[in-house]
């Protein structure tokens, strides 16, 4: 009989330890989503190497990302944007759209940190060797 | 004056001898369906009470095991150490800490005995509505931006159920027959049954199980009812990314079982 009720005891200790998993890259992904949508973010400030340059008070450029996936700039470009892992632990946000003159413009920035108001992305652009971060709020 | 209460001594007796009556019929008479049922074989009833037999049998010194109600109004917070999270989410530091305790309740029921005619325990099983303040330990800043972030959000809501075992040691206080002052201590158990948030989940940081270490006083007011007040101080059962420390205060009372219904 004892034998019967560590065998109970067991199963119930493995059915409380043993909860389902969610996938974490898809968990994370929804966060960041959850935040950056339906908000416009204006660019604050954008670094090249150690170069600040700030827009602070001044019309800047802007992003809006929609809770549909469609996004939409200040500069005219409109299209879809995608939130993943990159597979070496950093999120990234994908953008594939259309310039105004109709030509395909496409880009994918790493996102190096997200809250509700503030965002940074980075990017390397091809043949450059120094990180480009851009600083941007949506308050 | 009187004739209220004369009128009142007059529906208890009614009241009185009905009970009585209804009582008496009910131990003599079987109806026909119950006379039948006591002569089938109740495979149910014969497992049940053959499961009974077996616990006395493995818990025989477990004894004078008393089933009691319990309520209890919680305060609670909780410590939140984010180091380990790496995902790119950051929360304002100033809208989510809340270094205070926050109200919950909770409600069960709670077994108390004697184990070997010496030692006093409780054992308690309760269902718990935790609202519980947040402070998080550490602060992070992005230059140039101003704003104080952390890496992590901890549900500060949530709904557990426990699993109590406590040691009871009796307090020479008063006179020890009618007031009896108890000084309890043991571990307990909690497990997370409401959904968990995103937020929660980032980087696999979230933890059903909590362990706890309890210790607090009980005062039994002549077995009519007792008052408890524990603290809890409980900590993630396994390795967590952001480890939790939840403080818990419990005041409560708690009736037996027999008393109420």
């Amino acid at each position: 009989m004892k034998n019967k009720y560590s065998i109970i005891f067991l199963s119930m200790l493995f059915l409380f330890t043993s909860a389902c998993k969610k996938d974490l890259n898809q968990v994370t992904s929804t966060v960041i989503d959850q935040m950056i949508v339906n908000k416009t973010w204006h660019l604050d400030y954008s670094i090249i190497g150690t170069k600040t340059q700030s827009f602070v008070g001044q019309t800047s450029y802007s992003i809006t990302y929609f809770k549909d996936g469609t996004t939409k700039d200040s500069d005219g470009l409109s299209g879809t944007y995608t939130i993943s892992n990159n597979n070496n632990g950093k999120y990234q946000i994908q953008v594939k759209g259309t310039s105004v003159n109709g030509n395909a413009l496409n880009f994918t920035h790493i996102i190096e940190s997200v809250s509700d108001i503030t965002m940074v992305q980075s990017f390397i652009l091809k043949g450059q060797l120094t990180k480009t971060s851009l600083y941007f709020s949506s308050k | 004056m009187n004739i209220i209460k004369i009128s009142i001594k007059k529906v208890l007796m009614i009241f009185l001898t009905l009970g009585i009556f209804s009582n008496t019929s009910f131990a003599q008479k079987l109806s026909i369906k119950e006379k039948d049922r006591s002569y089938l074989v109740q495979p149910g009833k014969d497992r049940i009470n053959k499961l009974r037999k077996s616990l006395a049998k493995t818990f025989k010194n477990f004894t004078g095991n008393e089933v009691s109600l319990i309520g209890s109004l919680n305060l609670a917070k909780q410590n939140i150490n984010d180091k380990g999270i790496a995902a790119p989410v950051n929360y304002l530091y100033n809208s989510v800490n809340s270094n205070i305790f926050k109200p919950g309740f909770s409600g069960g029921f709670r077994l108390d005995g004697i184990y070997k005619e010496k030692h006093l325990y409780t054992f308690g099983f309760a269902v718990n509505r935790i609202s519980s303040g947040s402070n998080y330990k550490n602060k992070y800043t992005q230059s140039p931006f101003l704003e104080e972030y952390t890496h992590f959000k901890a549900d500060n809501k949530f709904t557990t159920l426990s699993l109590a075992a406590r040691y009871k040691k009796l307090l020479p206080i008063n006179d020890m027959k009618q007031h009896k002052f108890y000084a309890v201590v043991g571990p307990s158990i909690d497990y997370r049954i409401s959904a968990i948030s995103n937020d929660n989940l980032l980087d696999g940081a979230t933890n059903r199980l909590i362990v706890n270490a309890d210790i607090g006083t009980e005062f039994d007011n002549n077995g009519y009812y007792v008052l408890f007040a524990h603290y809890k101080l409980g900590n993630n059962l396994f390795r967590s990314m952001a480890p939790i420390e939840l403080n818990r205060f419990e005041i409560g009372i708690s009736f037996k079982m027999k008393d109420i219904f």
